[in-house]
């Protein structure tokens, strides 16, 4: 225990929010009380959002390497191996608080950040992704929010000119108030592209700062990010920073530039807690010290206080490290892109970074004091029981009710009016857009498919975290899987409420261990991700929602099944691995909360995964789709969207799950008449592995309606009805 | 040789790169800084993206550096350019195409593919154009002007490609436009991003 020696003044606690324990460890690190600028530089680094002190012991658990991870312990984004020279890196990140507070920056800023965090490993980025959860549109102000995020994505990604391919939006009454925006980025190595680091190197070398002046936005804006939200969130608008994309896309330029001229030793970007993070991870990371001269920051206001330089998180800059030579020809590249470079220090071998303003020394300190020392908690959580009943009471309707009770929800409903918003095409490498089940890009040099797809459930997530955190990794899988691609590694952003809680915490153990075990079995280790905790309004949590982003590969663009039914005649089948049966988000859109039955077996999934991937690459399947939420004969609804129907004449596989109730996990996958048998064998081989398989022939493609058995429902009123969903759900957003 | 303009903002010039590669002929950059000499360039395009981040006006900024001063001397003498998105905007606000774009109807940015017809004959830019399906994705693509021009680049058979389905409000469907010697043309739609297939057409190549 340590002893409570030292007084704080409570409103500087309150102001750096800085606990009384955390105080104490402070000044015993210290061996006095913090001073000065001490104070926002434990503020910053000691936040959760800086120190991931709650969650970094679990973190640690992840399966996170094999042999195509490249080593990029500590960097801003995790770098894979493609094979062929190629690589690239992939990360996902959170601008939930800042979204809630301002919509549109905060958003914005959001895609910002994420893409910093990849091209500063060197990597050209190529394809973005967002994760969404919204709270019901009638909650207070959620027209607002939803308008302002999508547009604050929109602008800042389609300037920059990056594409959109892929994406997830989610609706709940638990995201009333707080909702979630996650941005995924990925960028590209090529051949002759080396991947950089963070960690500072070389006494004598410059630090030198690149990019958007710094100004007072996004002071305080990591420990903002840090904590719930209460009454007063309206107030925190000053530390949401404010994005410009025109920079960013500059900066991109800029960097990759000096980067392929090898004039660089090391570079971070300024994020979260801005200039402190940067210089004192780049230090701490390289094991030597920093000169900053805090007054050669180039700066927006004349009147800005060193403090408020320290912390601000104005967007769209850089620090780098150069050797003193290369800093003339530097600042000739960022001249040419329009854009500041300034010296605003050195390294030095003694490992203290030193803060001098105007040539008076600040401050001294030792950057491991705050980066390593910073406190970690084991917090209290218990293993959660596993909630499987042996009875489900799955909900059966009519077909044509059904369907349409789930098109008017908003979760059943066409999203395209926020995709339409995105540019998903600039770059000319889209494949597959955000219209599809996955994105899809062309490798810039050997012309292979590369592919994005997003997942974690949040219905899945309120049954059993543990079966949520599974489905997060498992059912992208089988996304990629139906289309051919391998899944090869993922990046993860983990939003849950307040850690102090017990009951949250065992909700996140529960999803970082098992999603950890199915990444295990399928052998997509977790390269990078983002912790984002306190996402929790008056007391009321978030549904626990660890997002993920998998990237899968093919080595051949074309002969892609399609989301929807191309061809007349094609025969439909479903392959059923019913580890899992659920009464599915059918039964959560009609008020009552859905339960399960059974336990998923991550070995017996992988080879799943894995066989399906191989039937598809023999390049006879012309349709594929995972069925899931609100089950298969909604999924067979969607897959009319073509306008072309299906005649399903088999009862057999709604007798156990009826129209709407869900098995983790099915696929339905067509084929041409001609290949019916072909198929039939592969499928049978797939099932001589997998015991419980259950293959089950739907019908035929054709005709202008859906007839499941005696019900028919025209394939034009599903389209009409998913269409409309949206505007019917937001009316003013229309 | 193609020139190929890059501005402060220019994030489609890489495809057009490509574009004019995979057609078999070679692409050389031009800087927004620098000027040129027109007799070096067998044409010009001016890609897409966000020139000095839409500031002010789409296009405004851009139709005020140095290399556009060269743009509009090789434009005089005769030489095929061709402006996509926002270079149909740099186009107009320069004053080589006629018109303006303004925000589209709904006021939001739009991705989708669309459907156009080839109105009249771009000699230098793949000729007449039936119809053909090619992607948009802009936020200002309206094509606006007063009703004395609209009846003149009629009259005189200036509109290059028009819309099927009108995406955005854009005065008699017009998606493309010529100037009065057809040298210079500007289109909203994106054919460098319909050249395969696996993009998902591949109509745009007969534009390069």
């Amino acid at each position: 225990m340590v002893q409570n020696s030292f007084k704080a003044d409570p409103k500087y606690l309150k102001t750096y929010r800085i606990s009384e324990d955390e105080y104490q460890m402070i000044c015993k690190l210290l061996g006095r009380e913090p001073e000065g600028l001490e104070w926002a530089l434990f503020s910053a680094l000691w936040s959760e959002h800086c120190s991931y002190k709650s969650s970094k012991v679990h973190l640690r658990k992840f399966y996170s390497k094999n042999d195509i991870v490249v080593d990029a312990e500590g960097e801003n984004a995790g770098v894979i191996h493609l094979g062929q020279g190629e690589q690239v890196s992939f990360k996902m990140e959170s601008h939930n608080h800042p979204s809630f507070i301002s919509p549109h920056q905060g958003a914005a800023t959001g895609v910002g950040g994420i893409l910093r965090d990849i091209f500063t490993m060197g990597a050209r980025p190529i394809a973005l992704g967002n994760y969404l959860c919204f709270g019901e549109p009638k909650a207070d102000r959620m027209s607002l929010i939803v308008d302002g995020v999508v547009r604050g994505i929109a602008d800042y990604g389609n300037c920059v000119g990056v594409p959109m391919i892929t994406g997830q939006t989610n609706f709940h009454s638990s995201y009333n108030g707080n909702v979630l925006v996650n941005a995924f980025a990925l960028g590209y190595f090529g051949k002759e592209d080396q991947v950089y680091s963070s960690k500072a190197h070389g006494t004598g070398n410059y630090v030198v700062y690149v990019g958007a002046k710094t100004g007072k936005d996004g002071v305080h804006g990591a420990s903002m990010a840090s904590e719930s939200f209460d009454e007063d969130s309206e107030d925190k608008k000053p530390t949401v920073q404010i994005g410009d994309p025109f920079y960013e896309k500059l900066l991109i330029e800029g960097c990759l530039e000096v980067m392929k001229l090898d004039l660089v030793e090391a570079i971070q970007d300024m994020g979260a807690a801005g200039l402190t993070s940067s210089s004192f991870e780049m230090s701490d990371g390289g094991g030597v010290g920093l000169h900053l001269h805090l007054d050669k920051v180039p700066a927006r206001d004349s009147d800005i206080t060193p403090e408020e330089i320290l912390l601000s998180e104005s967007q769209e800059r850089m620090l780098l490290i150069c050797k003193p030579e290369n800093f003339a020809k530097i600042s000739e590249v960022f001249d040419k892109w329009d854009l500041d470079a300034a010296v605003i220090g050195e390294v030095v071998d003694e490992k203290e970074i030193t803060l001098f303003w105007k040539g008076e020394k600040q401050l001294k300190i030792d950057p491991s004091v705050l980066v390593e020392n910073a406190p970690r908690y084991n917090r209290s959580y218990d293993e959660i029981p596993s909630k499987s009943v042996q009875d489900l009471k799955i909900l059966d309707s009519d077909l044509k009710d059904g369907l349409n009770k789930i098109y008017s929800h908003i979760e059943g409903g066409s999203k395209n009016w926020i995709y339409q918003q995105y540019d998903q095409r600039v770059g000319a490498r889209t494949a597959k857009d955000c219209s599809s089940s996955i994105g899809v890009v062309s490798l810039p040099e050997t012309g292979r498919a590369l592919s994005v797809v997003l997942g974690c459930r949040p219905y899945v997530m309120r049954m059993h975290p543990g079966l949520g955190g599974a489905d997060a990794v498992i059912y992208p899988s089988l996304e990629l899987a139906v289309k051919g691609f391998k899944s090869l590694a993922v990046t993860d952003c983990l939003n849950f409420g307040n850690p102090e809680k017990p009951e949250l915490m065992s909700e996140f153990v529960a999803a970082v261990e098992s999603m950890s075990e199915a990444c295990k079995a399928i052998d997509a280790p977790v390269i990078s991700g983002n912790v984002s905790l306190y996402n929790e309004t008056l007391e009321k949590n978030v549904t626990s929602t660890p997002s993920t982003g998998i990237v899968g590969i093919k080595d051949d663009i074309q002969n892609i099944p399609s989301d929807k039914f191309q061809q007349n005649g094609d025969v439909a089948f479903v392959l059923r691995l019913p580890q899992v049966k659920t009464e599915g988000c059918y039964k959560e859109i009609c008020g009552e909360q859905p339960k399960y039955s059974g336990e998923l077996n991550n070995k017996e999934l992988s080879e799943f995964v894995t066989g399906l991937k191989e039937i598809v690459l023999k390049n006879i399947i012309t349709t594929s789709k995972v069925s899931g939420n609100f089950g298969l004969a909604f999924t067979l609804s969607k897959m009319c969207m073509s306008g072309m129907g299906l005649k399903v004449d088999n009862q057999e596989v709604f007798s156990s799950q009826g129209l709407f109730g869900e098995s983790l996990y099915e696929v339905v996958l067509c084929v041409s008449k001609n290949q019916k048998e072909g198929f039939l064998q592969l499928a049978s081989e797939l099932k001589s592995k997998l015991n419980q398989l259950e293959i089950y022939e739907l019908g035929t493609t054709g005709g202008s309606n859906l007839e499941i058995n005696s019900q028919s429902v025209p394939v034009d009123h599903l389209f009409k009805e998913y269409n409309q969903s949206w505007e019917k759900n937001f009316e003013v957003l229309a | 040789m193609i020139g190929v303009v890059r501005f402060l903002g220019t994030n489609c010039d890489q495809d057009i790169w490509k574009a004019v590669e995979s057609s078999g002929k070679t692409p050389s950059w031009l800087w927004y800084q620098d000027q040129f000499n027109y007799k070096d360039y067998e044409s010009i395009i001016i890609p897409g993206g966000f020139s000095y981040g839409d500031y002010v006006r789409t296009g405004a900024l851009a139709a005020k550096t140095p290399v556009m001063d060269s743009v509009r001397e090789a434009a005089k003498y005769g030489v095929p350019i061709m402006g996509i998105c926002n270079g149909f905007q740099i186009l107009c606000e320069s004053g080589l195409l006629p018109g303006v774009l303004v925000k589209n109807n709904n006021l939001r940015f739009i991705d989708k593919w669309v459907e156009l017809k080839g109105e009249n004959s771009c000699e230098s830019w793949g000729g007449k154009m039936q119809s053909c399906n090619l992607p948009i994705a802009h936020g200002e693509g309206c094509f606006f002007t007063h009703e004395e021009e609209l009846k003149q680049i009629e009259d005189q058979q200036q509109v290059w490609l028009r819309y099927k389905e009108n995406p955005n409000g854009s005065l008699n469907d017009i998606a493309g436009v010529m100037n009065k010697e057809k040298n210079v043309a500007g289109l909203m739609p994106h054919p460098e991003r319909a050249l395969f297939d696996w993009m998902g057409g591949s109509d745009g190549a007969k534009f390069f």
